[in-house]
């Protein structure tokens, strides 16, 4: 049994007019204690979605279906009640953009205790004290805690957002585009930090983000989201040198590498749009290899190799071509 | 800090003098009024002249003028020949009670409704409170006023401050008894007139600071929906209820003269209302200075009470 399972994800968003986005479509990941793992997409691909939904933290126009298990306990069944005792206690958060996660009016210190009394971690002096070691920890000064957010840089808020997160001994942490506001050093920073904090306390790390060289960086593994589903999903030394979607391919040839010379493709087109059912493969309109059944039939996420998973028909084919060899043989 | 003090005693000044002016710009004089008896004499009208000062040039009688106001003399009422100061405090002293107990209650259920409100956003009690309070803030307060003295004249006193039977050998609390009823209905007018902004106001800041990041994070840490709202939510939300306030209540000082009007409360507001048409100049120039002292006064305390609710606010 994993310590996080997502299984067959599905989000829908009322829109005013009566119509439904389907926002996430049947995602399923499964972590193991201190392994991190990277959601990557372009905006609007469900990422974000898909870990507020974890959390239960969607608003009421979202409907939500699925499972959500830690330790194989669906955290999502019980309803907001039993969702908010697993919150911060087994799954903490780090925001995007941490100037605005801290409420400003409150001192830093007391944002970091405020939950431990809820969770049953410490009270009074004991969390205060707690607090002050947790931001040592990610190399903040415990006495800063007495500060309030806007007297920290944004290298230091981020950091005490995720000393905030680390409050309650979480075993998972997910990370919604943790370093996007920060300039590269202190992204740099950061990264190293998560990294440290996952192996050094077994933290299981859902790192959601938009930047791949982020991803490569930190996890052992990724998903790639496209249009609310699972493109691909598999080691990361795999996806960047083995992609099978073309989309991870395309991806990882839209960003640009320091070292090489070869040249930023960009993938024309846009994402299609989620308020209406999707025949055929969500990246069928953009895709540079398409095949004449991509536009009616929608490709199922398979498993192409080792912990390695891809929806697209062309891994159909290498399989089908690979069964014809072996049958003609 | 001691700049903005600075400020508010600048902007008191500027007041004090464009106060002094502003009567002495007005056609016609104190006197022409005052010597309006059969008889009148230009003697008489010259003694007095003399007798108030205006015989003088203005600059002088203006630096008489703030000689006194230094001395906390504020002149003679030309009503009833009473010191001004005098009269405005005894008058004060009946309206600041009154007015604080409406404005304090409408804030306290301006807030609470609007919090409310927000906080259950698109709900019936929601829809009901928003429109109550945009009826209360829209009905003029002579209009409600009058509603309330017709609904309510034969179980609660319709005017006065006291009950001018209740003899001075009666204990202490039942005369308390006497005002308090006395005060019930002008102050649920003055209440029910302004309690209506701080619950829209209250409420959309409520709604926006509900879409804020960091009650998000507050949701995320497993807390529980009212200490969210509370301690989170509403403590940003109130900042700009602050300066409503102060506001509000500078306001309120100088509306209640319609509320005292109505239900005859002796305080400064019904003062004002008979020295307009006394033509009592000193009475009219004092009652002008609180109400602008006091708007600036309680200006000055909700930047001081920012300070303390908004740490980014350095001075």
């Amino acid at each position: 049994m994993s310590l996080l399972e997502v299984s067959d994800l599905h989000v829908w968003f009322d829109l005013p007019q009566g119509q439904q986005v389907h926002a996430v479509q049947g995602v399923s990941f499964a972590l193991d204690p201190g392994e991190r793992f990277g959601l990557v997409g372009e905006s609007g691909c469900g990422k974000t979605t898909t870990i507020l939904a974890m959390m239960g933290l969607l608003p009421p126009s979202a409907t939500v279906s699925g499972a959500v298990r830690i330790d194989g306990q669906d955290v999502l069944a019980g309803g907001e009640d039993s969702a908010r005792g697993y919150r911060w206690k087994d799954i903490a958060m780090v925001f995007q953009g941490a100037m605005n996660a801290l409420n400003p009016v409150k001192k830093v210190g007391w944002q970091i205790a405020e939950p431990m009394a809820f969770h049953g971690v410490a009270t009074g002096a004991a969390a205060r004290r707690r607090a002050g070691e947790l931001l040592e920890l990610v190399g903040i000064p415990a006495a800063a805690g007495e500060r309030y957010p806007h007297e920290f840089s944004g290298g230091m808020r981020q950091r005490a957002s995720i000393a905030m997160a680390l409050a309650c001994q979480p075993r998972i942490l997910l990370a919604d585009e943790p370093t996007t506001a920060l300039d590269v050093m202190v992204q740099a920073q950061i990264l190293d930090l998560l990294t440290r904090l996952s192996s050094e306390l077994g933290l299981a790390l859902v790192l959601v983000t938009h930047d791949l060289p982020v991803v490569a960086q930190t996890c052992g593994r990724a998903a790639v989201m496209y249009a609310g589903e699972i493109a691909e999903a598999g080691p990361m030394e795999t996806l960047f040198h083995a992609p099978r979607h073309p989309y991870t391919r395309l991806l990882f040839a839209a960003t640009p590498d320091l070292y090489g010379d070869e040249e930023v493709v960009s993938i024309g087109g846009a994402p299609p749009r989620l308020d209406r059912p999707m025949t055929g493969c969500p990246f069928q309109p953009r895709c540079d290899v398409v095949l004449d059944r991509c536009a009616g039939q929608h490709p199922a996420l398979r498993l192409v190799g080792a912990g390695h998973e891809a929806a697209c028909h062309h891994t159909e084919d290498q399989a089908q071509d690979r069964t014809e060899r072996v049958g003609s043989t | 800090m001691i700049k903005r003090g600075f400020f508010a005693l600048v902007t008191i000044f500027v007041a004090i003098t464009i106060n002094f002016f502003l009567f002495r710009v007005l056609p016609g004089n104190a006197v022409t009024d005052l010597s309006r008896v059969p008889h009148a004499s230009p003697a008489l009208r010259h003694a007095l002249l003399t007798e108030f000062g205006l015989d003088k040039p203005k600059w002088e009688q203006y630096l008489i003028y703030l000689n006194n106001l230094a001395h906390g003399n504020m002149g003679i009422s030309f009503a009833n020949q009473q010191p001004v100061s005098h009269l405005l405090l005894a008058d004060l002293k009946n309206t600041i009670p009154m007015v604080t107990l409406g404005t304090v209650t409408a804030i306290v259920l301006g807030v609470f409704t609007g919090v409310l409100s927000a906080w259950r956003r698109g709900s019936a009690p929601d829809h009901a409170s928003t429109n109550l309070a945009i009826s209360a803030y829209a009905f003029p307060t002579q209009w409600l006023g009058l509603m309330l003295l017709i609904l309510f004249a034969g179980t609660l006193p319709a005017g006065g401050m006291s009950d001018p039977f209740l003899f001075t050998a009666e204990p202490f609390w039942q005369h308390l008894a006497d005002v308090g009823k006395h005060m019930i209905l002008p102050a649920v007018t003055l209440m029910l007139t302004t309690y209506g902004s701080f619950t829209l106001v209250t409420r959309s800041s409520m709604l926006e600071t509900l879409g804020e990041d960091y009650v998000l994070t507050a949701r995320a840490k497993g807390l529980p929906a009212r200490r969210i709202v509370w301690r989170h939510a509403v403590r940003n939300a109130l900042l700009p209820v602050v300066t409503l306030i102060a506001l509000e209540l500078g306001f309120i000082v100088g509306g209640a003269v319609l509320v005292e009007v109505i239900f005859s409360w002796p305080g400064i507001g019904l003062a004002m209302y008979s020295a307009i048409g006394q033509r009592d100049y000193p009475m009219l120039q004092g009652g002008f200075l609180i109400l602008t002292v006091s708007v600036i006064l309680l200006n000055f305390l909700a930047d001081l009470l920012y300070f303390r609710l908004d740490p980014r606010i350095t001075a």
